[in-house]
Order: structure tokens, then sequence, then C-alpha cells
């Protein structure tokens, strides 16, 4: 093998080529995700692939690291599209008035994430979702999640989403200092419940205790959900209720719509990002190693970037899923046309086309 | 169904076996293989390398596994860690030739360790400089043959440290064995993993 060959044969860790077959079964995805998008509304929006590096740092918090950061001509630091959700955000800062509010909108496109030293390939490269942007309340709410189903199906595929409420947790924690309520995201994140209750048992008062640590560790159906309220002395605060209430109104609907199973209450599921405000998710496949859908509310992402409006939305990190895609999206068996003179076989494979076959001359 | 679990090779791998016999899960390894069921078919496990350990489960070929907190600071990977184990314990420590001290006026301190993040992360937030180097075992070697003046090190019970003429200066941080688990495999499976866990404790 010659030196040049050989320098070719390397490729930068992080890197992806799609090709032929899996090439086409990835725009097979990427154009049903679309058209169904498109049927309930909502517009593309193409972002830029790098942007300023400083507007984003604040929102990356732990994330920094993932992030390939470059110097331009002048000097600036630049950074290349990590996230589309953030780099959407300024654009709809700077884009959107008032009266063009409310405003549905999707994406999809390749993000570039720094890849672990010992983590091969983790498939994070293609981002698709949705934003339903200057709308608040439980229409909007369930106006995502039910498309978040409608996309699962029009994919083939059937995730598990575990849905939290940031609201609830801020609400709780509300009276508590800073540094106390970051310990417990970080404990709850980590599902470190040892470490939780002995945090809890130095600030919170003895008789909340149960209900906290049984409610922050809490997965199940709506229904198992209340039962659990129900085994507690403890009663939440009016507001504190609220909150509870308004995350199972949204599962009831959810149920109501035959969508139920798809659904799982999870208060551990408190997402990296400090922006998320309202409702919390992330939807998970069996086969894939962390997982494949996340979203929320985010009602300050955008004031950020100076426009403040409430904000909703999913993202899918369709390559992940793309590993689980039925025959649906497999490339369709082909006809190859063999004929004496070209003017035949040239309305033969005219004919197998129009019928929606491949015709291959 | 069957969880899928990576144990480390090593000092831990007996304590595991014990406590997993103890409840009704007794599993060995025949024949040099490096994957084994236990008797009540609860756990598929593969025996793999302590310090590889993070990443099979952070790829989810094993949902679940068994670690220590060392081993977890050198990987930056999120786990959940849904117990510790009050088996296994040790500490880390700075350790250095014996009957010298740790010389702090000293521009920077010499450190030979196996645990280069840890280490690092310990004395920048103490506003401590120190210089480096990595090495992958026999750590003890490097104050006696001059490499550096310093290790960074587990000491379980300091007979090897002992046996080179070393002593301990400091304890840093105290290490824990913990059961941690692939978050997507434990949202995924979180019935049988609380069903586990509750078992083992």
């Amino acid at each position: 093998m010659t030196e040049k060959n050989q320098r070719l044969l390397q490729i930068p860790q992080g890197t992806e080529i799609i090709y032929l077959e899996e090439a086409f079964k990835h725009q097979q995805a990427v154009s049903q995700i679309n058209t169904l998008f498109t049927s309930w509304g909502y517009l593309p929006v193409e972002t830029p692939l790098f942007d300023f590096f400083d507007i984003y740092q604040e929102l990356l918090s732990n994330k920094v690291q993932d992030v390939y950061r470059l110097v331009d001509r002048e000097g600036d630091l630049l950074m290349l599209r990590s996230d589309i959700t953030l780099f959407l955000a300024k654009q709809m800062g700077i884009m959107l008035s008032r009266a063009d509010l409310p405003k549905r909108v999707y994406y999809s496109g390749a993000i570039l994430r720094h890849q672990n030293r010992e983590d091969i390939s983790k498939n994070e490269f293609f981002q698709t979702g949705i934003e339903l942007i200057g709308k608040s309340g439980a229409e909007a709410d369930l106006e995502v999640l039910t498309l978040l189903v409608r996309t699962f199906e029009a994919l083939n595929v059937k995730p598990v989403v575990h849905i939290g409420s940031r609201d609830l947790i801020n609400t709780l924690l509300s009276a508590y200092p800073d540094d106390f309520t970051a310990s417990v995201f970080t404990a709850v994140k980590k599902r470190d419940f040892p470490s939780l209750k002995n945090l809890l048992e130095g600030n919170v008062s003895s008789e909340k205790i149960p209900f906290f640590m049984h409610l922050l560790q809490f997965i199940g159906t709506s229904e198992e959900f209340r039962n659990m309220l129900k085994k507690y002395s403890y009663k939440p605060s009016e507001i504190e209720m609220e909150k509870i209430e308004y995350l199972l109104s949204l599962l009831d609907t959810l149920e109501k719509l035959g969508m139920g199973q798809y659904f799982r209450i999870d208060m551990s599921e408190t997402g990296n990002q400090s922006y998320y405000t309202g409702i919390i998710f992330q939807g998970y496949l069996e086969g894939t190693d962390s997982a494949v859908v996340s979203g929320g509310r985010y009602d300050s992402l955008l004031e950020h970037f100076g426009f403040d409006t409430p904000s909703v939305g999913f993202s899918i990190l369709l390559r992940k899923v793309e590993e689980h895609l039925g025959s649906k999206f497999t490339l369709p068996e082909n006809t190859r046309i063999k004929e004496k003179d070209f003017a035949t076989a040239f309305r033969k494979a005219e004919k197998i086309r129009k019928e929606g076959g491949i015709a291959i001359l | 169904m069957t969880l899928t679990m990576a144990l480390p090779k090593g000092r831990l791998l007996d304590n595991v076996k014990n406590l997993f016999a103890s409840k009704g899960m007794d599993f060995s390894f025949d024949n040099r293989k490096l994957v084994a069921y236990d008797s009540s078919n609860t756990l598929k496990i593969f025996l793999v390398k302590n310090s590889d350990l993070p990443t099979y489960v952070n790829h989810g070929i094993a949902g679940l596994g068994i670690c220590g907190s060392d081993v977890l600071y050198e990987n930056s990977y999120d786990f959940f860690k849904l117990l510790t184990f009050d088996f296994g314990g040790t500490s880390m420590c700075i350790a250095g030739k014996k009957g010298e001290k740790l010389d702090m006026s000293e521009k920077k301190l010499s450190i030979a360790t196996k645990f280069t993040h840890f280490t690092r992360d310990y004395y920048h937030k103490r506003g401590i400089p120190v210089e480096i180097v990595k090495l992958n075992g026999s750590v003890e070697l490097a104050p006696v043959l001059g490499l550096t003046r310093y290790i960074v090190d587990l000491v379980e019970t300091g007979s090897t440290l002992k046996a080179n003429n070393l002593e301990v200066f400091e304890k840093l941080e105290d290490i824990k064995v913990h059961l941690i688990a692939n978050p997507s495999y434990y949202k995924l499976n979180y019935k049988a993993i609380n069903t586990f866990v509750e078992r083992i404790t």
C-alpha cells in the first residue's frame, strides 16, 4: 500500500460517511418526516453551520467540550453547529416579530460534536425536529407530544418517552438556595438516591422527605403516579398540586387518544440544559445506547437571544433511529431492461417507472 | 428477563461472587471463558478489564456494571449510580519515599499516577500546581527510581508501599464501589433492574 493510499484511509474520529442504500434509507426517513411536519403546518428553517461561540457559551454549560471551535480571520471565536435548537433560537429571535406568533418550524440537518477519544461514533450527527414558538399551555404541549407519536409511527419505531416536569421540580425547590438545588439536580440526574437522601436530610423538613424521595424516583404510568401521591401524609402545596395536575392532565389526554403506551411519568428527567422551564422528556429505543429523542418547553431560551416568547419542541437524533427502521425504508427491487434497441428499452423502462418501480437501462 | 452486566477482573470479583451467591445467583467462568449466566438466569455477565468497564456500559453492550469510583472518575461518561456497595472500599492517596513529606514549597508537585484526571482536578481545585506523569502499573517504582517524587494511587492495606519503602503522606479521597447503569438501558428496563437492586440490598 502506498503512503498516499494509507493517508486516504485514515479518517478523523467522529466523521461519518453515508452512502448508497444506507443514504437512500436516510433520505427516505428525512423525507417521510418532513412530509409529516408539513402536513401539521410546520415550515422548514435552515440555520447557519457556524456562529459566534460566546453567545452560546452560557447555554452549553457542561457541553462546551463537545463543541468544535475555530477562530475566524478577525480573531473571533466561532463554533460549529452542535445543536440545531440553539442556532434556531437565535435565528428566531432575529427573524420573528410578535405579529408572526405562534410560529411552527421544523429543521433537519447535520450537527458536529466532538467525540470522546474512547468513544467511537455515537451517531449524533443528524438532528431533525420541530419547534412551536409563541404558544404556551396544554394545547401547545399536547400538539408537540402527539406530533412526536405520529413521527414515531411514520418511522415505524416504538420508543418509550419518559416525561418529567421541570416546572414542578423548580417549584418544589424554589425555597432552597441555588447550590443545594444544583446538588439535588445532579443526584436526581444520576439517580443516586442515597446521596439525594443525605442531601435532603440536612436541608428539607423531615415530613417532606419521603414525599420528595418517592416523587423524584418515580417512573411509571399516570395511574401509578396517582397511587404514589395518595400514600404520603405530606400534602403538596396548592401551587405544587397545580403543576402535578397539569402533568397528569397531559397524560390523561394522551391516553384518551390511544397514545398512552408511548409515555411514562419520570421525575428524574430534568434535562442537562438550564433553559428548560416546563415539561421535559427523552425517548428511549430498545437496542440504542442513549436517548434518541429529547425535548420540552423552554420559555426563557428565546429571551436569551433578545426575544421573549415561550417555545416547546423536540429533536430526534435520526441516525440512531435509522438502524431500527423496517423494510419500509429499504430500496425496492429494480428491473434491468435489456432490449435490442434503446427506444424499446426506454419505453419499457418508462412504463415500469410510471407504476412506481425502478428500471435501470 | 435477563439483564446484562459487566464485571471487572481482579480484586472485586470475589466480593461480587459471594454477594450474588448469597442471593441465589451463583456464577462462575469456566475454562477462561469471559461470558457466564448466573444460576437463576437473572444476569448475563461479561468479564472485562477494570478500566474498560465504563466503555462497555456506555455503549450499552452491558446495561449494568460494577465499578469503583476511581475508574468512573477517569471516564467522563454519564451513568446512573444505583447502589454503593460496602465491600471493595479503598482510598486514593498521595505517597512518596518514607521519611520525606509533602513539600508544598516546591514550585510544583511531580506525581506519577494511573489516575491523571483525578489527580489533575484534585490539585487544580486547590490551586496547587502539579506535573503529572501517566503510568499504567507498578506506580510505586516512580519515586524509587526517581521518575517523580510522589505517586497518587489506590491504597488498600499499604503493604505494596511498605515493601518499596514508601508511605502515605495524605489521603485524598475515599473510593467506593458502585452499581452503575447505562441511562437508556435503565429507563427501558427499570422494573427488572429495580427488582434486581432490591434483591441484592
